[in-house]
């Protein structure tokens, strides 16, 4: 491996607590229980080493971060290292107090996930009664203040028709930024994929509808769209490529190059309660094993898309195919694309596993 | 844009220098790598100071036309604001 590249982001997973119960949830099956989470010493430690490999911005993320009493201090600490701090969060639990305290401590920014804009529906999905309101209210709060906002809907099946409503709601809250995040099926949502698939019809009017909206709002309102992989003929670049870009650190405090990398068999994780983070980032076997190109196999290998999706996902490689080290099955060029395409068009269920501790 | 706008940065959007990497444009999940002068630009769009001043002062500063200045600033507005990095 030469050129060490420089971590842009960390992606610091505080808790697996969480009040909601989305059944699309990223975090793995197996959740970190409470005693098991790194304390806020550690957290510091950690946040100021990210500083010092480079990392710019600090995703504060769970689980809900709100359920640790010192997120504040831990805003604080990042903002002191000089990062950027992007509070991702269900915004339930987000009150007067607690925002105005994670403001003071120097909170740069808010993305706040939303599960549709009916509230009965969107509670319905997320599993708690009076979601929709609080996220609402806070998401105001936000504006109010002069801090950046961004709403992230989560799109599925089952909402699919509320996207146009959805886009009116960010506009009307005044976010600047605006995450239309297509399910990603990991962790929760592989149990739950049949429920949760949109149709091929469903997702090319949506990406219709994000191509006119985004030419709407052009300098009022940033639209990211995030693809589903079940659609696409070529994969995307996991969290920028395998060791390029970012740092997770679970709530045990493992680094991982990916959320769901835990998944992946045979893994050895190094844990930033025994090794510094350059250490893990640099020499770790976790973040060496699927690190630029050597690694891949035709027709990656090769390809000259090989540095920009830099072979794609290798969890969905997994829990599609059983190898790991697979072409992604996203890819048109994978002998097993057609794999993709018939999970994609399975027939649908109706009914949810919904996320709790203890699976 | 006129003389008088006082160009400002978007909330959450922020100049950011680090060791690594010297000296950058952050906003939420975005990462904006500027030149030299769109950098001194930049650091200049406070929401106090009006275009007329930030181009007469960067043109002493780099011995340049004004006018060169404040067509660099127009063109540079007009690119961030479309991406959302500045307020209108």
């Amino acid at each position: 491996m030469t050129d060490l590249p420089v971590p842009i982001g960390l992606l610091a997973e505080l808790t697996h607590r969480c009040p909601l119960g989305c059944p699309y949830c990223s975090n793995p099956i197996e959740l970190t229980r409470t005693n098991a989470e790194l304390d806020t010493k550690t957290w510091i430690n950690v946040l100021n080493e990210a500083a010092s490999l480079g990392i710019m911005h600090v995703h504060l993320s769970g689980g809900e971060p709100l359920v640790r009493p010192d997120l504040a201090e831990l805003t604080n600490a990042a903002h002191l290292a000089g990062l950027y701090t992007n509070l991702i969060t269900s915004a339930v639990g987000l009150t007067v107090q607690r925002f105005s305290e994670l403001r003071a401590a120097g909170l740069d920014h808010v993305q706040i996930s939303i599960q549709g804009v009916d509230p009965a529906r969107a509670d319905s999905v997320a599993h708690f009664k009076g979601g929709t309101r609080a996220k609402l209210d806070a998401a105001k709060r936000i504006v109010e203040a002069g801090m950046a906002l961004t709403i992230n809907a989560v799109m599925h099946r089952n909402n699919m028709d509320e996207l146009p409503a959805i886009i009116g709601l960010a506009e009307n809250l005044g976010a600047g930024r605006l995450e239309v995040a297509h399910v990603q099926y990991h962790g929760w949502a592989i149990p739950n994929r049949a429920a949760l698939m949109p149709t091929r019809e469903q997702f090319l009017e949506a990406e219709q509808i994000v191509i006119e909206a985004r030419a709407r709002f052009e300098g009022t309102l940033v639209i990211d769209h995030v693809m589903p992989d079940y659609f696409a003929e070529r994969p995307k670049a996991c969290m920028g490529g395998w060791g390029r870009q970012v740092i997770v650190v679970t709530p045990d405090g493992r680094a991982l190059p990916c959320h769901a990398a835990a998944t992946l068999p045979g893994m050895i994780f190094d844990n930033v309660r025994k090794k510094p983070l350059a250490d893990i980032w640099g020499h770790s076997e976790a973040f060496n094993r699927f690190r630029g190109t050597q690694w891949m196999p035709k027709p990656c290998n090769g390809c000259e898309r090989a540095e920009i999706d830099w072979g794609g996902c290798r969890c969905q490689a997994l829990s599609i195919l059983g190898d790991a080290t697979a072409t992604d099955p996203a890819c048109a060029l994978s002998p097993n694309h057609a794999r993709m395409k018939e999970l994609a068009s399975a027939s649908a269920t109706n009914t949810y596993r919904f996320r709790r501790i203890g699976g | 844009m006129t003389d008088d706008t006082r160009p400002k940065l978007a909330p959450g959007v922020k100049l950011h220098t680090n060791a690594k990497r010297g000296t950058v444009l952050l906003a939420p999940e975005r990462i904006l790598e500027l030149d030299e002068l769109a950098l001194s630009i930049v650091a200049q769009f406070d929401g106090k100071k009006r275009i007329s001043e930030i181009a007469a002062a960067l043109a002493k500063e780099y011995d340049e036309n004004a006018d060169v200045v404040r067509a660099d600033i127009d063109s540079l507005l007009k690119d961030l604001a479309a991406k959302g990095y500045i307020k209108s």
